[in-house]
């Protein structure tokens, strides 16, 4: 349908493009300039353990209505502020108004003195503790635990490890079991062609720029298109806000620890070991059939990072009798941030664990 | 589609036709290849800029980067050692 050119449309029209240039130039200059850049993770949030660089925070709800508390915890390449982003963009700030008591494990940004840390490190000594601590705060005997990317597998296979631990749930959001479905974002340590030890820095880490170049490489021509997508809406000041918090967060990536890195190229990667079942960590052989707890498997449909190949499986590997399945339109992020997250995938979340919950 | 400007459709038009090749060409064995090869190129340069100015800066009695890293090394392998009775504290 072409535009009307009544006087009073084209006037209007015209207003309303010369007010958005007006604020294109100044939401440029600001960014540009980095001075608007927005201030992530503002939930008012209290710290309840620690334990060398990883943190476990408790976030100030005032109208819990849901018990047992949700404990979420963090994958190791990305900073855990994804979760909360800023006011009105917030996962963790929904379950909040949802009527969780909701804690976050934070593994902090290693360093050298770090770089000794296995999967065993996480898996069997920071999770558990972790929940150990979070129901000594909540004051309770379990807890929903909730594991976005790789803080999924991590969570996996702390509960598999230790059965016994207070879990009543566990949430699984865009977590990968088979890696082989991961082949875009592997296929270089995979086939030998690069071994840890050539992606380990002197430090002992993977350098975070290489986690975030391994990303980018899924979608070589994204960035561009953001470029185009940003000056489109540069005069949208609510765009903007989003654009900047994601941007940063995007290119903030930690450090891997290179121990744990050697074990997930070695066992997870090359032998895609979860899959069949011959993980080993501490020299004991990992069996994800000991997970009997309630569980739900949270994939995206638009997920570049990791595809449904590689998270589908994982209910097929436990030994749960109540395993549900969420499929959402979204991408690895938009589980979680973004207007998708709060229309579709954090409610879809949220009721299953309210369905798996009880009021207080 | 209809509330985009033109210049945004173009765009869009040209990033489709163009998306799928990169990316299929980001995933090829020969990108890989290439990138291989880059990775270790640049790796043994850093090796042998350090090795060339850790001779000049040691005649000059200065530390060099590896002298550093050696130093932090060591640092951090206390620091693991203080966790780890850290750790064992009851």
């Amino acid at each position: 349908m072409s535009p009307s050119l009544a006087p009073a449309d084209v006037r209007s029209r015209v207003e309303r493009d010369v007010q958005r240039a007006l604020q294109r130039g100044r939401n440029g200059l600001r960014y540009a300039a980095g001075t608007s850049r927005p201030k992530v993770g503002q939930t008012p949030k209290d710290v309840v353990w620690r334990r060398h660089k990883a943190e476990l925070w408790r976030y100030r709800n005032d109208d819990v209505r849901l018990a047992p508390p949700v404990v979420i915890v963090h994958s190791l390449v990305s900073r855990s502020y994804v979760l909360d982003l800023y006011p009105g963009n917030s996962a963790v700030a929904f379950l909040l108004r949802e009527g969780f008591d909701v804690f976050l494990l934070d593994w902090g940004v290693p360093d050298e003195a770090d770089s000794g840390n296995t999967l065993e490190t996480y898996a069997d000594d920071g999770i558990p503790a972790a929940v150990a601590a979070a129901c000594e705060a909540a004051d309770t005997d379990e807890v929903t635990l909730l594991g976005y990317c790789f803080g999924g597998v991590l969570s996996l296979l702390s509960c598999a490890r230790h059965p016994d631990m207070p879990v009543r749930n566990l949430v699984l959001m865009a977590t990968p079991v088979d890696f082989t479905g991961m082949e875009a974002i592997t296929s270089l340590v995979r086939d030998g062609r690069l071994d840890p030890e050539d992606i380990v820095e002197p430090a002992g880490n993977v350098p975070p720029e290489v986690v975030e170049n391994a990303f980018r490489l899924l979608k070589p021509t994204a960035e561009v298109s953001q470029y185009a997508t940003l000056w489109e809406n540069l005069w949208n000041d609510e765009y903007m806000e989003g654009y900047q918090a994601m941007g940063q967060w995007t290119r903030d990536h930690v450090p891997f620890p290179g121990a744990a890195f050697r074990q997930t190229v070695e066992q997870l990667i090359r032998r895609n070991a979860l899959m069949d079942g011959s993980l080993e960590l501490g020299g004991r052989r990992v069996d994800l059939g000991a997970i009997r707890c309630p569980v739900l498997n949270v994939m995206a449909e638009r997920d570049h990072i990791v595809p449904f190949a590689a998270a589908e499986p994982a209910l097929a590997l436990l030994g749960s009798g109540d395993a549900d399945e969420l499929r959402l339109a979204a991408g690895h992020v938009g589980l979680v941030a973004g207007r998708a997250a709060a229309k579709v995938t954090l409610p879809g979340i949220a009721g299953w664990i309210a369905d798996h919950s009880e009021p207080v | 589609m209809a509330g985009k400007p033109l210049w945004r459709q173009a765009f869009d038009a040209v990033d489709r036709r163009v998306s799928g090749p990169v990316e299929a060409g980001a995933r090829s064995d020969a990108f890989a290849d290439a990138l291989t090869v880059g990775w270790r190129l640049s790796r043994r340069m850093q090796r042998e800029v350090e090795r060339r100015t850790r001779h000049v800066l040691h005649l000059a009695n200065l530390p060099t980067a590896t002298d550093v890293r050696r130093l932090s090394e060591q640092v951090s392998a206390l620091q693991r050692e203080l966790r780890e009775l850290q750790d064992r504290r009851p």
